[in-house]
């Protein structure tokens, strides 16, 4: 029926060639689409990796609880209290590193791991003060969990090892405190105390309230610096495979009072912004198939009534009812694959050429759009052009298996 | 071998009008049959019953012994395409194909044109259209038309031809050109051949004549 069916297509050329455009231009809106929003979500999701580990351990803050206090001075007799206790029993720390470390050693869904210090400081320059977060790490373990070399745009990570008080600041804070690489910067927990701190560096994560906030620093120099020597409140993992890091996390979790968090769970209200944008993207991507698949209804059924005697008489040299439904289906399905095939191809062409567009915005890397080409966009866009060929022939590939060559010949003559 | 019809009865419409009102024929293997009555009188609705392509109200056909309304949809279009030829008043040609791919339109059903093609040109030529092979159905004059759908209908060499006023919408020059096609199909070939027609000088060719009034047989003789 193969035969048959591109003669069809081929005699209503101008109508072949329409339907032939709406699939086509159906698949391409949803190569380039897709290309652009899920390029969009890899560049995004690289940025956050970027400053969050696969899994982040942390630790809980230890809440004075009214009723714990109640039951623990007072038994079980009735306590109206004045002023109830609250507040925070003690600085948050992880208070068995050792077993993580064991853990995650052994671990072989683990790549590495690094434990550091986080904590709130004042920087005092000149006459100015700013607030930071200062994040005490060792860079060899910290390197293994997350690339911070490549966003160090002057000096190494590694400078950091040896201490001596010395940091790496955002770029950004940099240019606020007006200072250089090499000048000091006084660093104060909040505890009145203030230390000198020598910039050995500075990196560019391409995100303006990162490189505007954070510093890196020894993790010996920002326990010191806390009074809190030996102490950790955070272990950053990195794993074999980050798509596993939600089911781990969970796993971790129920086994330990520290917060385990996977890197969606902690950007989770920025990655349901994906999932908006992949509703609008499949949204708008169905509406031009549906077009299109009424396109190819449309010269269908106008087809068939047209060749009402064709079938007749196609019948009535022994073609049956399954074949002449096959003759239109194929050209359904002849339009929906090759609309398809085209309309992906010229959709990756593009996305080609947007991939080398410089923006002229700071987007950190080489300032182009990031486009993905993730071969789940191109199975996508050619099954939803298939099946809605497949749907849009079927009804009067159907219709056209149910007349009969008697009435026609009857009605026709 | 022959195509039987028993006390045939085909109603139409709700309430029921009878339009073969108990019909009993039999047409012999290389018989040439001429059905011919008056409009409406039944004579091509008895044509589609005999040739499968209607099913009697009531009564029994049989071809060669089978009973094509037991048959599977299935079986009944091979018995169709591989035992009976149809040629109507109108060609129904596919106009999307050449004369030659029009031809052999049957024997594409299952793979066979490249087998029969020689044979097709052979039937081109034993028409007198060689030349038109390779022309559209749009590009042939009514009586080449015809011609080539009678070559579709024999170009599985079935058995049973059927003619449903094979000349009805063509002059009497090409009337006559297709009538002589036909009937050199029966006699030199062998072909049984059923033919409806309401001119009388037609039906007279036949080596039978069965006359029809009000869906009922009148009249059923060999002609001299």
């Amino acid at each position: 029926m193969l035969f048959l069916a591109i003669r069809h297509l081929l005699s209503r050329k101008k109508q072949t060639v329409l339907i032939f455009l709406g699939i086509s231009l159906g698949t391409l809106m949803f190569t380039v689409i897709s290309g652009m929003q899920l390029g969009m979500r890899e560049f995004i999701e690289a940025r956050l990796l970027s400053n969050t580990s696969h899994i982040q351990i942390s630790a809980r803050d230890n809440i004075i609880d009214r009723d714990e206090m109640t039951e623990r001075f007072y038994g079980n007799q009735p306590v109206d209290w004045l002023v109830p206790p609250a507040g925070k029993r003690e600085e948050a720390h992880i208070m068995y590193p050792q077993g993580w470390f064991d853990r995650l050693s052994n671990d072989p869904n683990v790549t590495g791991y690094s434990p550091s210090f986080t904590m709130n400081v004042i920087i005092s320059h000149r006459e100015s003060k700013y607030p930071s977060s200062l994040i005490g790490i060792i860079p060899t373990m910290y390197q293994q969990v997350m690339d911070l070399q490549k966003y160090v745009s002057e000096g190494r990570i590694t400078d950091l090892s040896e201490g001596g008080n010395k940091v790496i600041i955002g770029v950004s804070m940099l240019k606020k405190l007006g200072s250089q690489i090499g000048d000091n910067i006084l660093i104060s927990s909040g505890l009145g105390e203030l230390r000198p701190f020598k910039i050995v560096g500075t990196f560019s994560m391409g995100m303006e309230q990162i490189d505007d906030s954070l510093m890196f620093a020894s993790l010996k120099d920002v326990q010191t610096l806390n009074k809190t020597p030996g102490q950790i409140n955070g272990i950053s993992v990195s794993l074999v495979n980050m798509e596993r890091a939600h089911e781990l996390a969970s796993q971790w979790q129920l086994t330990s009072r520290d917060k385990v968090q996977s890197w969606e769970q902690a950007n989770a209200q920025f990655l349901q912004i994906f999932d908006f944008q992949d509703y609008t993207r499949l949204a708008v991507t169905a509406a031009i198939l549906i077009v299109a698949g009424f396109g190819i209804y449309n010269v269908l059924s106008i087809m068939i009534s047209q060749k009402r005697k064709e079938i007749a008489i196609l019948r009535s040299i022994g073609y049956p009812p399954k074949m002449i439904m096959e003759l239109f289906l194929i050209q359904g399905i002849m339009l929906g694959v090759t609309g398809a095939i085209i309309g992906l191809g010229i959709g990756h062409l593009i996305n080609m050429y947007l991939s080398t567009v410089s923006l002229g915005i700071g987007m950190g890397g080489d300032n182009t759009m990031t486009i993905s080409y993730a071969p789940s966009i191109y199975i996508e866009g050619f099954l939803l052009a298939f099946i809605s060929a497949i749907l849009a022939s079927f009804l009067p590939a159907r219709a056209a298996s149910k007349l009969t060559p008697l009435d026609i010949i009857r009605s026709d003559v | 071998m022959t195509i039987i019809a028993k006390n045939v009865i085909k109603e139409f419409g709700e309430p029921p009008t009878r339009v073969i009102q108990g019909i009993d024929l039999s047409i012999h293997d290389g018989e040439f049959v001429s059905i011919s009555g008056r409009s409406g009188s039944g004579k091509s609705t008895l044509l589609y019953l005999l040739s499968t392509l209607d099913d009697p109200s009531y009564g029994h056909i049989t071809i060669d012994g089978i009973e094509p309304q037991k048959m599977s949809v299935d079986e009944l279009h091979r018995f169709r395409n591989q035992h009976l030829g149809f040629v109507f008043q109108f060609h129904f040609l596919l106009p999307e194909l050449t004369a030659l791919e029009n031809v052999l339109l049957p024997a594409r059903r299952d793979n066979r044109h490249y087998d029969k093609e020689d044979e097709a040109r052979e039937l081109f030529k034993t028409f007198g259209i060689v030349d038109k092979i390779h022309k559209l159905p749009s590009q042939l004059s009514g009586g080449e038309q015809q011609r080539v759908a009678i070559a579709r209908a024999l170009i599985m060499r079935p058995k049973y031809l059927f003619a449903d006023e094979p000349t009805g919408s063509l002059d009497s020059k090409n009337g006559q050109i297709v009538m002589d096609i036909l009937k050199r199909c029966n006699s030199e070939w062998g072909t049984t051949l059923v033919l409806v027609t309401h001119e009388a000088e037609y039906a007279a060719m036949a080596q039978r004549e069965v006359f029809l009034i009000d869906g009922r047989v009148t009249e059923n003789h060999t002609t001299s």
